[in-house]
């Protein structure tokens, strides 16, 4: 932030026009600008909407996604001062030439990095929309704020990464613009920055380094595929994790990157598990595991309730004894009784209040699955002599 | 603050990555590595001749651009039209073109002067040439900086032009994209600051794709100093999702996008 401030300072910038840039939201950069008084502005359509809005990004790849085309309408009413048709068409063509002007006029064009090639140096950025060429080629100074794990050996693997970020993310063959630059306007160059400075960003990254479990979440693109695979993100949205990156991405990075257990740490919780995320991610992140290791260090480090502590414990003793266990289900069995009516239970006292609030539980029966399994296995075996097809021994499937 | 081609604050972050990873000091050799680049099934798919026209144009014309296919010995009369006519049909008065060898060639800028279209070579006397010089003041610049007034005649020209016309260095078949190494009279603004995008170029500048292009264009500048600061790659008009997911064209780069391959 300071480096990017001493840049600014130099150049007497008073207006920054910005590319999409996750990393510049991780360290809350329009809100370091903006107190000193220099005007950031968002160029990508989605950002600059929420710009407008006064709201962050609900997803990584279509920012303003939770905003209708009345909204927008009305958000466009406010800064131009006419009324505006909630027509796409209508709305972009107000943003084209709006935002036309804020590239031509900006002092510093301030951009992130898909991708960093190490061989030559050179920084990558894609768009559809064109914006990301706009503001590093039109104002003199471009400044890129990279994350440090965008960087890729050589050409032979952005050309993978590309093909594989534009596919995941919208399902494209390759993103309209792709900019490969390799330093500041050279001589003969008619257009294209002065300067480029390049900031390289840790915030937390390197801590995953060399961790076992953790180390592959530095593989990820953000292409946005987990998030439109899960079913926990399509149904809260992006802004419900109250963090810069969302999703299943969002759950496991945060924590991470923030060091923070306690807090960022429960979006482990905002997980059905079922792995979809995995299946969908191009680099194969196995993101359904680290949120369960998530959980795992935060019961480690004692961060969960005091009750939750103490209901696991009560039931690691009793599982792990069988006389125990036995007592437990017998007991369970009379204790129940004052609850059934018609074989269900149909409200019970807390916890249990929290199922039967929406829907009744069925009452535990009196002889349970072992006290059975000793007369299940002699029908078994009886079934077996009298050759018949022996009844479920269907192989589990394999997820 | 520091000067041109430095870097700070280098030993510290690199130690730390070291460290990380349980080594006593930074590398000092890139660590051996048994993957590189695409698989083999992918790279050893190589298109020739006419298939890389058909799998290029097929995609273009997915992506909404127009594609004309022209030989060699009509190129110049037929490319000439068909700038005429894509003028016409948005009613474009102004170009801007890349001062290339092969676009000169073309003669576009005497054809289209014909229906009064100015053309602005991208060389530093452009705007004299092409009788724009005093254009291009930014009509809406209302509360800016001014930074726009000052800037090169060239470029105030070209943001007032509304058809640009380049020769790419090569095309990509298997996503329709443009190659256009950036570099002295081959200007990025050209292709990004129009509305409408006319790309010129011989079906053997066409690859199957993406990594033979980074060939090409590794082996044109082999060294570091003399890779141009700008490769852009193409594909398709310029395209928002960003309301409803509904699909815009024309957001901030060219909407329409026209290719014409010329064929021995």
């Amino acid at each position: 932030m300071k480096t990017f401030l001493s840049i600014a300072e130099r150049h007497k910038a008073k207006l920054v026009a910005k590319g999409k840039s996750m990393v510049s939201e991780e360290i809350h950069l329009n809100h370091h600008l903006e107190e000193r008084g220099i005007e950031a502005i968002e160029t990508d359509l989605g950002e600059y909407i929420l710009q407008l809005a006064r709201e962050t990004p609900s997803h990584l790849i279509i920012p303003a996604i939770h905003k209708n085309k009345s909204q927008i309408a009305a958000l466009f009413e406010e800064d131009a001062g006419r009324p505006f048709e909630p027509e796409t068409k209508v709305l972009a063509a107000y943003a084209r030439q709006k935002l036309r002007n804020y590239f031509l006029e900006a002092d510093i064009g301030l951009t992130g990095c898909n991708f960093g090639v190490a061989e030559s140096g050179s920084i990558t950025l894609v768009s559809n929309e064109g914006n990301g060429r706009m503001v590093s080629t039109l104002p003199k100074v471009h400044v890129v704020v990279m994350g440090m794990e965008r960087l890729v050996p050589t050409f032979e693997d952005l050309e993978v990464v590309l093909n594989m970020l534009a596919r995941s993310a919208t399902g494209q063959k390759l993103t309209t613009y792709t900019s490969i630059l390799t330093g500041p306007k050279q001589e003969g160059d008619l257009d294209g920055p002065e300067e480029l400075h390049v900031i390289i960003l840790d915030n937390g990254r390197s801590n995953q380094l060399g961790d076992p479990i953790f180390q592959e979440v530095l593989n990820c693109i953000r292409c946005a595929a987990c998030l439109n695979v899960c079913p926990v993100y399509r149904h809260v949205g992006g802004h419900t994790y109250g963090t810069v990156y969302s999703g299943p991405i969002g759950a496991v990075l945060t924590p991470l990157l923030q060091q923070d257990m306690k807090e960022a740490g429960t979006l482990a919780y905002a997980s059905s598990l079922c792995g979809a995320c995995y299946e969908a991610c191009p680099v194969k992140i196995p993101l359904h595991d680290m949120l369960v290791h998530l959980r795992h260090r935060k019961v480690k480090m004692k961060l969960t309730s005091l009750p939750e502590r103490i209901a696991f414990k009560s039931y690691a003793t009793m599982f792990g004894n069988i006389t125990l266990y036995k007592l437990a289900t017998r007991s369970a069995y009379y204790a129940q009784l004052p609850l059934v009516r018609e074989g269900k239970i149909k409200s019970g006292p807390p916890p249990l209040s929290g199922w039967t609030q929406s829907r009744f539980m069925p009452m535990l029966p009196k002889r349970s699955f072992r006290d059975r399994w000793a007369e299940l296995q002699q029908e078994l075996a009886q079934r077996k002599t009298d050759g018949a097809a022996p009844n479920g021994t269907r192989k589990e499937e394999k997820r | 603050m520091t000067k041109p081609g430095t870097m700070m604050g280098k030993e510290a972050f690199m130690q730390n990555i070291a460290r990380r990873l349980g080594r006593s000091e930074p590398l000092r050799e890139a660590p051996a590595r048994m993957l590189k680049g695409v698989p083999e099934f992918y790279r050893d798919r190589k298109l020739h001749g006419d298939e890389l026209v058909e799998e290029f144009s097929r995609n273009w014309m997915a992506l909404s651009g127009k594609v004309l296919l022209v030989s060699e010995a009509e190129a110049a009369v037929t490319i000439g039209a068909y700038a005429r006519e894509i003028c016409k049909e948005h009613g474009i008065e102004r170009a801007a073109r890349w001062d290339h060898p092969e676009l000169n060639k073309l003669g576009l800028d005497e054809t289209l002067a014909e229906d009064g279209i100015a053309v602005l070579p991208w060389r530093p006397d452009g705007a004299e040439i092409a009788g724009l010089a005093d254009g291009g003041a930014n009509p809406d610049s209302s509360g800016a900086a001014g930074n726009w007034a000052r800037r090169s005649a060239l470029l105030r020209a070209a943001e007032t032009c509304r058809l640009g016309i380049v020769w790419p260095d090569v095309a990509i078949a298997n996503t329709a994209t443009l190659a256009l190494f950036s570099h002295g009279g081959k200007g990025r603004s050209v292709s990004l600051l129009t509305d409408a995008l006319l790309a010129v170029f011989r079906a053997d500048q066409l690859v199957t794709r993406m990594g033979e292009a980074f060939e090409r264009f590794k082996a044109a500048h082999p060294t570091l100093e003399s890779m141009p600061s700008s490769l852009n790659l193409i594909t398709g008009p310029s395209r928002s999702a960003d309301i409803e997911n509904d699909l815009t064209i024309g957001i901030h780069g060219p909407g329409k996008v026209y290719a014409v391959i010329i064929r021995p």
